[in-house]
């Protein structure tokens, strides 16, 4: 399994796409927003925008690579034969899956670390080394349940469906989830929404961690639930798509 | 004639590998696929032993990819058994003892052919030196190029080092040369060849009759999911009835021709009378003796594997 996850990694990070969407885009979002409002201070935490806006672009960061580490790449392999290829070799069918999720956590690192970086060396962000760890820490494992959406939408259809579906979900979720614009600047029924949604979980976890506040216990169990249920269907959709006729 | 022809294989006089070789490499007994109503392979029975090379030889349809794909266990057979080394499809393929080359299948694009190679050889508990996966292949000078940057025929070539880099007791190939040009299909056998030689079994599928003829020593022809002959091309061809006597005919009349003993038909083209039968023999020694026809320039040919392969296939 080691040298399947060094070689998919390898992959990725060769491909331009990923490169665009989670690397740059989360970076200069985060550089133009906190040029414009960085200084800008919370009334109620008092926290800097530039803070708050290196939690959203790191959580979108690893919510847009999460997804684009699975769904078009797994479709793909389905409909090449690249699948068939290695289910014909001794690989066993539960390391293929395993694989794919150890190298979407180890893909979203780089996003999650840059924005870091950028808010530390432009904003010059500081945070007590124990709340940097449970930020990473915490960013980094929520990013399961995205990772599963996007293998369940790789197993269940085509790869030209399955890049539209992939980006629809990924920026509705930034979007929607407060990623993008403080969820307190949308109308009241689109908050329902935003509650409701595992990137807003994912993303208040990381903003109380920064505000030095422990993440409430809603955006846990919003997550932990979101993470069984899609993990779930991940599993299942993977099944279907790997079984033997 | 006889629709199954199992007797053929005792003729042959290739001596069987010893000890734990003795047994079957491949072995179906009464399998069966169904796709919905549709029978795609249809009770075949079918014992190959190691160390040989096979031709699966059948018109498109006839069920030899889902055959082979019974065989790689990636489907299941409705009805039947197969054993591989005298394990489950399944069973052989996580033991490393069978590498395939399918039909279709591309490489992960942003990886070279070093890696992709490098990472399958990984996988097999003991592999072929990886050099020599590259020369057997012939891609030691692509190693280092990305998958997305190589021919068609450079793909197939990676997917044969995929194929062989376990060093796999059974080696299986579905169609390899379907999008390869004459050259490279010339250098694909000679590599197919080079690994048979070390005592490998070798199964491929294929609608050349040619390659059958020419790359295997055993063909097996299957139609509508049947065997329907079983043996070497040679006994294939004697057995589907045909040998062919012509001679220069020039301006004589060819009535009569028709009558002579085991002529099943009479071509005539360019002055030339070509006479299909099962009995050369009976049929020269008539021409001569019961016709008034000046013969010259009398030839028999055995008829070729695609006549023999047209007359066993043909829907009855």
């Amino acid at each position: 399994m080691p040298e399947h996850v060094k070689i998919e990694t390898l992959r990725m990070l060769r491909n331009k796409r990923y490169a665009i969407f989670v690397v740059a885009f989360p970076v200069g979002f985060y550089l133009l927003y906190a040029n414009l409002w960085g200084d800008q201070v919370d009334d109620t935490t008092g926290l800097k925008a530039g803070v708050v806006l290196m939690v959203s672009m790191a959580a979108y960061g690893a919510l847009a690579s999460s997804m684009m580490s699975t769904a078009v790449p797994w479709a793909q392999e389905r409909e090449s034969g690249w699948l068939r290829q290695l289910q014909i070799t001794p690989l066993p069918r539960w390391s293929i899956v395993v694989t794919k999720l150890i190298v979407s956590l180890l893909l979203t690192l780089p996003s999650l670390v840059l924005v870091g970086l950028a808010a530390v060396l432009t904003q010059g962000v500081s945070l007590p080394p124990g709340q940097w760890a449970g930020l990473v820490l915490a960013m980094w494992l929520g990013v399961i349940p995205f990772a599963a959406l996007g293998l369940t939408i790789g197993s269940l259809v085509r790869a030209d469906t399955a890049q539209p579906l992939a980006m629809i979900c990924m920026f509705g979720l930034a979007l929607l989830g407060g990623l993008w614009f403080p969820i307190d600047m949308m109308p009241s029924a689109m908050k329902a929404i935003a509650h409701a949604l595992p990137s807003y979980d994912y993303a208040t976890i990381g903003w109380n961690i920064v505000a030095g506040q422990a993440p409430p216990a809603s955006a846990v169990l919003g997550i932990l639930g979101w993470g069984a249920v899609l993990a779930a269907f991940a599993l299942y959709t993977y099944r279907r798509a790997t079984v033997r006729a | 004639m006889s629709r199954r022809r199992p007797e053929v294989w005792n003729c042959r006089s290739a001596p069987r590998a010893s000890s734990v070789e003795d047994m079957d490499a491949i072995s179906f007994s009464g399998v069966t696929r169904t796709y919905g109503d549709v029978l795609a392979v249809d009770g075949l029975d079918l014992d190959i032993p190691a160390g040989r090379t096979v031709a699966l030889l059948g018109p498109n349809g006839a069920g030899k990819s889902t055959t082979i794909n019974m065989l790689l266990g990636l489907l299941r057979p409705t009805s039947g058994e197969i054993k591989v080394f005298g394990d489950t499809p399944s069973r052989a393929v996580a033991r490393g003892r069978v590498g395939a080359m399918l039909q279709e299948g591309s490489l992960i694009p942003e990886l070279t052919v070093a890696e992709t190679v490098g990472f399958v050889r990984g996988l097999y508990p003991d592999p072929l030196p990886f050099d020599e996966i590259l020369r057997m292949a012939d891609l030691t000078d692509l190693a280092g190029r990305r998958a997305d940057r190589l021919s068609g025929g450079q793909t197939q070539r990676v997917r044969f080092a995929l194929a062989v880099a376990g060093a796999p007791r059974l080696l299986v190939l579905d169609e390899p040369t379907a999008a390869m040009d004459v050259e490279s299909r010339r250098a694909f056998w000679d590599s197919m060849r080079t690994y048979a030689a070390r005592g490998h079994t070798v199964l491929f599928a294929t609608h050349y009759l040619e390659e059958a003829d020419q790359n295997s020593d055993r063909v097996v022809v299957i139609a509508r999911g049947r065997v329907v002959a079983d043996g070497t091309a040679a006994e294939i061809k004697a057995g589907a009835g045909g040998q062919a006597v012509s001679f220069t005919l020039g301006a004589q009349p060819a009535a009569g021709l028709d009558a002579l003993p085991g002529v099943v038909a009479v071509e005539i083209a360019s002055g030339r009378a070509v006479l299909r039968t099962s009995d050369a023999d009976a049929t020269v020694d008539a021409l001569y003796r019961k016709t008034t026809l000046d013969v010259h320039g009398l030839r028999i040919d055995g008829a070729d594997l695609e006549d023999a392969f047209l007359a066993l296939t043909q829907e009855p």
